[in-house]
């Protein structure tokens, strides 16, 4: 079995050219008993299935809006789900859906791309097969970064767009951060133990309306990285916490600067390797990170439940 | 009969206990309290699974109150040499010269609690209790400390009425529990007691005694389990204490198959310590396991989001809220 991981991108304009691209792809896998996923929306679901007669029976079909829930989760479950079919003597085929977030919030979305350019790192030697439908109709953003995150074209052509993984990562990261709020709540940290860390934070959270188990992971995702930067950077070492819009966002500074090549948790560990800052990815909504001379800041953001709207009584 | 102390030394004024989350003991009938907490008053059982169990509860207890000038009274027919827990490296005392001091009571059981014709007598048990409390306080020691083993009492041939060893016990009750210098610890054999008497026996106290934490800071204590055998790990569990739980998990460890955690006071566990867990279980087979008990659910969640399958070597032990009124495998069969 070829263990090359195989990554390509479908720019299309119509549903004639999705689906003359999409179904012999998903009846390929299913002629070769790959595990075969496709990840759509119930109209092209319906098409899909249509299309493809009796083979979409051994297609396992994969709302798209659940699948593009949380991008770290996402990548994490699919190198899981690879490894698992390469075990089995098969290879995982998917067919994705990025029309799902291409217009969600900008922040997401430059995660969603980030998870197109890592996969490429992240599941290489899994033998995994992965086809993206990018329809001309998208922002123009959207489907240009989406043929620099696929090394071929969907006739298996090397694609001449594409660019270095860590490159493309790196260029998600190039602008500032939004600056803090100014009645954002400070804490200086000066002491090692994050016991109190944790009390100020857990505090905080709460009164804000977060979930005992989202604090619970809040925690151990602020640990981790205030650890990392106590162990790792330099001081002045701060904490802010403040809410924007639905999230809670906890930030940690210090003034140290990362190292060059650092991988920010971005790929899953191997098998039997440590995990840090990749785990804190899997328990917040969304990790931010920008580093240089001036120091790093790491920001964590925890969505805090959908309030139910409340009637306005007119009388 | 006096329970008092005329000693003016206060050696346990002050001396209450709450939990490391800083909440008060959960009003219970039972208070569980290591060793070296228990102070005069308390009339404390400890029902032991192992001879290592009863070795560092009793060692402890004997010893810190030779070391404090507090007098200990033993009801048993070993020779003083042949206490538990007093023999091995972690205690070197030389008990003769306890013995001769009379710092040191030991009392065979014959002349402490046996009638004439060698059968259990509940009566003189008490009256050799008052009568060394008496004494004590006559010589000036400011505590006396009580210990008997009962297991005999459960593997005798024609052994006692447990009622007459339950009157026994609330008898001893109802002089410690209000005396400012008499403190007692009841042993049993739990292996020997079946499981309804174990209970019966047990509701005569109002203290149950563990051995002494390994590791206590007020933010994470560590305490040796011996049924399962492991540790039970109270509090936070950070960077800041990675090194003192390594530390005691590769003792626990040492030469056991399995080793199970109990989780259920831990308040927080950070990820490099599920790091060092997994590291830990590297290369354990499945049945050497790391079992972690009683994962509150806020931690279960955070360990599930990050995967069991990335921890291979730990295993989800028994689950459900743990110290209810009978903590641990004290719990009623």
């Amino acid at each position: 079995m070829n263990d090359a991981f195989t990554h390509r991108v479908l720019s299309y304009r119509g549903m004639d050219e999705f689906l003359g691209a999409a179904v012999p792809f998903l009846s390929g896998g299913v002629a070769e008993g790959d595990h075969v996923v496709a990840v759509a929306k119930l109209a092209n679901r319906t098409l899909l299935q249509e299309a493809l007669g009796d083979a979409a029976e051994k297609v396992e079909f994969v709302d798209a809006v659940e699948w593009y829930d949380h991008p770290a989760r996402r990548l994490a479950d699919c190198l899981t789900d690879a490894e698992r079919a390469q075990r089995e003597g098969r290879r995982l085929r998917v067919l994705g859906d990025p029309g799902e977030w291409a217009r969600r919030d900008p922040a997401e979305v430059v995660e969603w791309q980030r998870i197109e350019a890592l996969s490429n790192v992240a599941l290489r030697g899994t033998g995994a097969f992965v086809l993206c439908p990018y329809a001309r109709s998208l922002p123009s953003g959207v489907v240009a970064a989406g043929r620099r995150t696929h090394p071929e074209t969907v006739a298996g052509a090397a694609n001449p767009s594409y660019v270095d993984p860590w490159e493309f990562s790196r260029r998600c990261d190039s602008g500032p951060l939004p600056e803090p709020p100014e009645d954002a709540e400070v804490m200086p940290i000066e002491t090692p133990d994050l016991y109190w860390l944790r009390m100020y934070v857990g505090y905080h959270a709460k009164a804000w309306g977060m979930p005992e188990d989202d604090v619970q992971r809040l925690l151990v995702a602020v640990t981790e990285v205030m650890t990392n930067a106590v162990r790792h950077g330099k001081p002045p070492y701060e904490l802010r916490m403040w809410v924007d819009g639905g999230d809670v966002v906890t930030e940690v500074t210090d003034g140290g600067r990362w190292a060059d090549g650092a991988s920010f948790g971005l790929l899953p560990p191997r098998p039997a390797g440590r995990f840090g800052l990749w785990a804190v990815r899997l328990l917040c909504s969304a990790l931010q990170i920008r580093t240089g001379d001036d120091g790093s800041t790491v920001r964590l953001r925890l969505r805090l439940p959908a309030v139910p709207a409340v009637p306005v009584n007119t009388g | 009969m006096r329970w008092a102390s005329n000693s003016s030394r206060a050696a346990y004024s002050g001396r209450t206990r709450t939990h490391v989350d800083g909440h008060d003991m959960e009003p219970t009938w039972f208070d569980k309290r290591p060793v070296g907490e228990v102070r005069p008053g308390d009339h404390a059982w400890l029902a032991y699974g192992t001879p290592e169990e009863r070795d560092r509860v009793i060692g402890a207890f004997v010893a810190d109150a030779l070391r404090t000038e507090e007098k200990v009274v033993y009801v048993t027919d070993a020779p003083p040499e042949r206490l538990p827990g007093l023999t091995g490296p972690r205690t070197r005392l030389d008990l003769c010269t306890y013995t001769a001091s009379g710092q040191l009571r030991v009392i065979p059981r014959s002349r402490a609690c046996l009638d004439g014709g060698g059968r259990f007598d509940p009566q003189r048990m008490l009256e050799t209790l008052n009568t060394e409390v008496e004494r004590a306080f006559d010589e000036g020691f400011r505590a006396v400390r009580l210990t008997t083993d009962h297991s005999w009492l459960m593997r005798e041939p024609g052994r006692p009425d447990l009622h007459r060893v339950l009157g026994c016990e609330h008898q001893v009750g109802d002089a410690v529990s209000p005396s400012t210098m008499a403190m007692a610890i009841c042993q049993v054999d739990r292996r020997l007691c079946p499981p309804d008497q174990l209970a019966a026996l047990r509701d005569t106290h109002e203290v149950l005694v563990e051995v002494n934490p390994e590791f206590d800071d007020g933010i994470l204590r560590i305490t040796r389990t011996f049924e399962p055998h492991g540790l039970r790990i109270e509090g936070e569990l950070d960077a800041a204490r990675h090194s003192v739980f390594a530390q005691q998990l590769s003792l626990v460890a040492h030469g056991r198959r399995r080793v199970h955690l109990d989780f259920s006071r831990l308040g927080f566990i950070d990820l490099g310590t599920l790091n060092l867990l997994a590291e830990h279980a590297t290369g354990l087979d499945e049945r050497d396991a790391l079992v972690l008990d009683n994962l509150p659910p806020d931690v279960e969640n955070v360990i599930e989001m990050v995967g069991w399958h990335r921890l291979p070597g730990l295993a989800r032990g028994r689950s459900g809220a743990a110290d209810g009124p009978f903590p641990g495998p004290e719990g009623v069969a």
